[in-house]
């Protein structure tokens, strides 16, 4: 019988276009929405069945010393935490032999809390990601829909679609000369 | 004294925090003048209280404010202050996690509680974006997310965290937003104080939030809507009740039809609250507006609806247009407002406009260009003025159903294509256009003019190459 298993790479990603979303304001209310980048990402399904995928940014990682931006479409690796909502991810389904695109939106800068700050002293760290040389995108898949999985057990701090998530797709794309701005 | 907000960081500078607001939002919390705030020290202000009110909310916040608290987090008692972080745009967690339209308490690093580990200092951080478009679930509904949340309450959410952290009694947090855990479903608890006691301020009924469900988005439809002022200045008048019922269980219940009206209600609130604010120094506008503009608006929409799946004939379509203009006379009022209307928006200055500037201006810059505003609010109003006047004029039902259908088949293809299409999968794009052609695209002209805009938007785009090309094979719509 031939193995209906998708393969780890039978969802691919790739990066389209890289753009840039100035800050806007607006001047009645004096509310800004700050800069961002667009992230322009196709993706093709090369298995004979549907996958499904998470199609928002559930985290966005700075490394300063290679310059690399990693836009996270998975829940792999955050923590559960006190918050005002919790978000639940964005799920999509693609067909089989077939592509879709989707477009991100990160802000166009990260600051963090500084962990070489001295010990007591409240200190962060701010990385602008037109600094960025190299943008990886990772998305979580799976041959099946979201689904809430009702044996995880209360020491597994897992967020749910980390336990749903079967594989990534991992696609990086080098930034020469900058970004261009959005039209 | 523990309670500080945070004025100036290494790293970040004080122009990126929003103490002014962090302060604001505790002196609403308290609603009295007791509130203080100490000069900057060490990048952070103190903040200080004096309550002379006895309700939850100005409890809590003198507890926060007025104790010491020395947790035992198993290492012995340890003095643990609280720092607010207001409004830090792009403001990222270790993990990854962003805090745009969000907030958290996070509990000092060698506590060992939850988030512990995101946080590289010994303080319980109390981190909220200051300019959050958070919507959560209604009590009552069963779940339904449409609930805005102000900053005051979103700070005193995250402040129902803190006094558990600072005071050791953090209960069990789980992975999952509905069932709430029991930690949120505290929080959600005391929130909901802060929201009782607001609007008992205001007069207001209170608009509580279900502490059984945890799970939020991003963007409630929120502020002021220029038709439900100008219709009876209530969000429960019987117009605003029927534009609801279109948008959630006619269009925003397919993904094109929600992503749609993301995006219009995007462009819609990006004027409406201030034309609401030019209307209440104007009482002529909603005057103008009502008979000119909304009504007739409305009016469309219902010949819409009552088209949709019933492939009218031109006389049926003009059958249904006369239904709502029996009344002759109240047809001619409606016609001559919509012509005042036009006038008024135009600044013709020989029909005496005196339509304020500014509201010109903003409607100019703001509504005017969008696709979404001209096609789904201009358009049909333009559409059913025409046909009031045939109608006026005398045209019997064939005619008038006649020139509407060719308008209709002219505009509604017109429909701005969003993005969603191309993440649809086959079956998806297959469902998505038999309801657009089943309420819109109902001529064979139609059809073919939205499928060729989709197929030149993507055509690389699989879903959308094959169910379009296949409808042209098989019906021929598209050549």
């Amino acid at each position: 019988m031939k193995d209906r298993n998708p393969k780890p790479d039978d969802l691919k990603a790739s990066v389209e276009a890289i753009e840039t979303v100035p800050e806007r304001k607006d001047e009645k209310t004096g509310r800004k929405t700050p800069g961002e980048m667009e992230v322009v990402v196709r993706m093709t399904n090369d298995a004979d069945r549907a996958l499904h995928y998470i199609s928002d940014v559930r985290a966005t990682r700075y490394d300063p010393s290679t310059k690399t931006l990693v836009v996270a479409l998975s829940d792999e690796g955050r923590e559960v935490i006190p918050g005002a909502i919790m978000k639940l991810p964005v799920f999509r389904r693609i067909d089989p032999r077939s592509t879709a695109e989707i477009r991100l939106r990160v802000p166009d800068r990260i600051i963090k809390l500084s962990r070489s700050a001295p010990p007591g002293e409240l200190a962060f760290e701010t990385h602008q990601l037109s600094d960025a040389q190299e943008v990886v995108v990772e998305v979580a898949w799976a041959d099946v829909p979201y689904y809430k999985d009702t044996r995880a057990k209360a020491d597994d701090k897992r967020l749910p679609a980390a336990r749903w998530e079967q594989h990534k797709a991992r696609t990086k794309k080098a930034i020469k000369g900058g970004r261009k701005p959005k039209s | 004294m523990p309670l500080f907000i945070l004025e100036d960081a290494t790293g970040i500078g004080n122009d990126q925090i929003d103490t002014f607001q962090a302060f604001i939002d505790c002196v609403i919390i308290a609603n009295d003048d007791g509130v203080g705030i100490d000069d900057p020290a060490g990048g952070r202000q103190l903040v200080t209280y004096t309550r002379t009110q006895n309700g939850p909310p100005q409890l809590r916040l003198d507890d926060l404010v007025n104790t010491t608290f020395t947790p035992d987090y198993g290492s012995g008692p340890q003095q643990v202050d609280i720092v607010v972080i207001p409004g830090l745009s792009g403001f990222t967690l270790d993990d990854g996690t962003s805090f745009q339209n969000n907030g958290t308490a996070l509990p000092p690093n060698s506590s060992g509680l939850g988030g512990s580990s995101l946080n590289t200092t010994e303080f319980c951080l109390v981190i909220y974006d200051t300019q959050q478009n958070i919507c959560v679930a209604r009590d009552g509904t069963g779940g339904d997310i449409d609930l805005g949340i102000s900053n005051p309450v979103v700070l005193y959410h995250e402040f129902s965290h803190a006094f558990r952290i600072v005071t050791n009694a953090l209960l069990a947090l789980t992975a999952e937003c509905d069932p709430a855990s029991p930690e949120e479903n505290a929080a959600i608890v005391d929130e909901n104080d802060l929201r009782t006691q607001i609007a008992n301020r205001q007069g207001e009924t209170p608009e509580l939030r279900d502490p059984n469900i945890h799970c939020g988005q991003v963007g409630c439809d929120g502020g002021c809507c220029i038709i439900a002022t100008v219709a009876s200045k209530s969000l429960n008048s019987k117009q605003i009740h029927f534009l609801r019922s279109v948008r959630d269980h006619f269009v925003r219940s397919t993904e094109v039809g929600y992503a749609f009206f993301q995006k219009f209600f995007y462009d819609y609130y990006s004027f409406s609250p201030q034309v609401c604010t030019i209307m209440a120094g104007n009482p002529g506008i909603p005057e103008h507006l009502l008979e000119g503009y909304i009504n007739p608006l409305l009016d469309f929409w219902r010949v819409m609806i009552e088209r949709s799946g019933n492939n009218f004939t031109d006389a049926e379509l003009g059958a249904a247009f006369a239904r709502l203009h029996s009344d002759r006379d109240a047809a001619r009022a409606r016609l001559a407002a919509l012509q005042r209307t036009v006038a008024y928006w135009l600044q013709d200055e020989s029909a005496g406009s005196d339509a304020p500037p500014e509201l010109i201006k903003l409607l100019r810059e703001r509504a005017w260009p969008s696709e979404y505003m001209q096609w789904a609010l201009v358009a049909p109003v333009r559409i059913y003025h025409e046909m009031l006047t045939l109608y006026l004029a005398g045209a019997d039902e064939i005619k008038l159903g006649r020139s509407f259908n060719e308008e209709l088949d002219a505009w509604s293809p017109e429909m701005p294509i969003s993005d969603v299409w191309a993440a649809l999968a086959a079956d998806e794009v297959v469902k998505e256009l038999e309801f657009c052609e089943n309420v819109l695209l109902q001529s064979a002209t139609s059809k073919k003019r939205f499928h060729q805009r989709l197929l030149d938007r993507f055509r690389d785009i699989t879903a959308i190459d094959v169910v379009v090309n296949g409808l042209a094979v098989n019906t021929g719509v598209v050549q």
